[in-house]
């Protein structure tokens, strides 16, 4: 059973194949063109790579975000349309499982936080257990601060991870608090497809119709229309 | 049914349909076109509903829309076309102008389906698509035409001199005619979209009894409708007592009579033999009705393509995507979208 990946909820793009044998190949890259320009290649790279044909794909795993609204949605398209033109069904996964998945051996309290720009943040708790982790909290969006005090609040030692927890280390620095390092700042294509793998064999999927993006924000235009109305 | 099934007994068959996908604005829209001039599909998914509440269109949610709706648009397409998505020529989406979160969806879209169905992708100028609507319904339109192209982003005078040659006669200098309806149509507490509201209740006015200004109804082949747009908010701060549907048909009359007059004279100037109507505007009541009188008087041909096929759609895209693809072969799957991508023009 082979998986396909795609990454694009933060700054950095991916997508990785792989299967019972484990990680095929992969790609990833931090910067330089647009999402919507360098994934479709890329995958076209990766599979070719390896000797992969593409029908060969029996379900694409996507990160559904938190994350960028517009590269977010760029790896939706293309998952939910590649699952559609090969009539395969999709997995979707959250990014914060997926960056708390990278460190899930420290026994410190884990906080992905991803950088949503605008001063806020996107974030959630997780817990190692064996074979992985727990999450223990639903994920949020809010300033930097507010993560701060809330972190506080927990009052435990924690390990930061992500973007978000680099770009607002000043705020988020506090005696309990360690921060993961720029290798485990992004999501990755290869943990989604590691993390996909099982559950595509116990056919926990659905059909790419299904899929809907966790966007954790509203559109500007209904926050201020709901401002509006209850003024 | 695997991908190979399908394959296999197409080979011989003349590749000729185009799968068309058009997400510039508040439309999710796709369709099979076959040779660029037969529609075999067109599925328009409109979000109209979902932006009245905010009078316009809200781009965050036009983009969400779009993720939520191209597969099972995608998917209607191409079973009421009865084509099996690796047996098209090419897969062909609009990359601008628009707005840039909601063109990348759809460009993303297509780029997969192309990437797995081994077929070309083709990236679409939205404007050009415009124009080829008037080929979905008159294959055998005659050319050189002008075309007047009116929208609520664009109001371009174009002589199309054949396929993929075109050149700008002229433009708005300031506001869209659909945007001046849109603004006129709000003021007068009409509701969002402005233009069917306003062509609706000028139905039951006089479209002589205000003389609104016609904006540089004299001037070449420039259009400006952003001060005739005042003149109307002018007129009834002072006139509370105006029949409203008197105000929005003499508007309505004033935009109609610049638009006409100044492509019957490009017309005339450039020795086409033909005036097209494109863009929503062109579903105006009147416009269609003026331009069809001027053609008459005239003696040119007239093309008014369908209603459906002015607004937005993606039939006009797989039609454009069909020519581009015979002339300038497949675009790179590298390709991204632009927002602000100008009609090549010569
Ligand atoms: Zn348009």
């Amino acid at each position: 059973m082979i998986v396909l990946g795609i990454e694009t909820s933060t700054d950095q793009v991916g997508c990785a194949i792989g299967g019972v044998e484990g990680m095929l190949a992969s790609f990833h890259a931090a910067r330089g063109r647009r999402h919507a320009e360098t994934l479709v290649p890329a995958i076209e790279f990766v599979c070719k790579s390896v000797d992969i044909e593409l029908r060969e794909i029996s379900v694409v795993a996507v990160d559904i975000g938190p994350g960028l609204f517009t590269g977010l949605r760029v790896g939706i398209a293309t998952a939910k349309s590649m699952a559609q033109g090969l009539r395969v069904p999709v997995i979707g996964l959250s990014s914060l499982d997926l960056l708390a998945h990278q460190v899930r051996w420290s026994g410190r309290l884990i906080v992905p936080v991803i950088d949503a720009k605008r001063g806020e943040v996107f974030w959630s708790f997780y817990r190692h257990v064996p074979g992985g982790v727990q999450r223990l909290t639903e994920p949020k969006v809010c300033t930097a601060d507010e993560l701060s005090n809330e972190i506080a609040a927990r009052g435990e030692e924690c390990l930061a991870v992500g973007d978000g927890a680099l770009r607002y280390r000043d705020i988020l620095s506090d005696d309990l608090v360690e921060f993961g390092g720029q290798g485990v700042a992004y999501p990755s294509a290869t943990d989604l497809v590691e993390l996909a793998h099982p559950r595509a064999v116990r056919e926990e999927f659905v059909m790419a119709r299904e899929l809907e993006p966790l966007y954790l924000r509203k559109a500007d235009a209904e926050i201020n229309w709901s401002t509006r109305s209850s003024a | 049914m695997t991908i190979e099934d399908n394959v296999t007994g197409e080979s011989e068959r003349e590749r000729d349909r185009v799968l068309g996908i058009e997400t510039s604005c508040d439309e999710t829209a796709a369709a099979v076109v076959a040779r660029g001039t037969d529609v075999l599909s067109s599925v328009v998914s409109s979000q109209v509903d979902l932006h009245a509440r905010f009078g316009g269109v809200v781009p965050e949610l036009a983009s969400r829309a779009h993720v939520d709706l191209l597969t099972p648009v995608v998917a209607e397409a191409l079973v009421t076309a009865g084509v099996e998505g690796p047996d098209v020529a090419a897969v062909a989406a609009t990359t601008g102008p628009g707005l840039i979160g909601a063109l990348l969806v759809g460009v993303a879209h297509a780029k997969a389906l192309a990437l797995v169905w081994g077929v070309p992708f083709v990236g679409v100028n939205h404007l050009e698509g415009h124009l080829y609507a008037a080929f979905l319904e008159e294959p055998d339109l005659e050319l050189p035409a002008v075309v007047l192209l009116v929208s609520g982003g664009h109001t371009m005078l174009i002589l199309m001199e054949g396929h993929g040659r075109y050149r700008l006669l002229g433009q708005t200098i300031d506001d869209a005619a659909g945007e001046a309806f849109d603004k006129v149509a709000r003021f007068l507490g009409l509701g969002y979209p402005g233009g069917p509201a306003i062509d609706q209740l000028s139905m039951e006015g006089d479209g002589d009894a205000i003389a609104f200004p016609r904006g540089m109804r004299d001037d070449a082949y420039d259009f400006s409708f952003s001060g005739i747009k005042t003149s109307v908010i002018t007129y009834v701060r002072k006139h509370p007592d105006v029949d409203i549907a008197d105000v929005a048909a003499s508007f309505q009359e004033a935009v109609v009579d610049v638009l006409v007059t100044k492509a019957r004279r490009a017309a005339q100037d450039t020795g086409a033999k033909a005036i097209c109507l494109a863009g929503g505007v062109a579903a105006n009541s009147l416009l269609r009705e003026r331009t069809l009188d001027a053609c008459i008087e005239d003696g040119l041909r007239g093309y008014l393509p369908s209603r459906a096929m002015c607004t937005d759609n993606a039939a006009m895209i797989a039609s454009a995507g069909w020519w581009r693809l015979n002339s300038d072969g497949p675009t790179s799957l590298a390709a991204g979208a632009n927002p602000n991508l100008r009609l090549p023009v010569s």
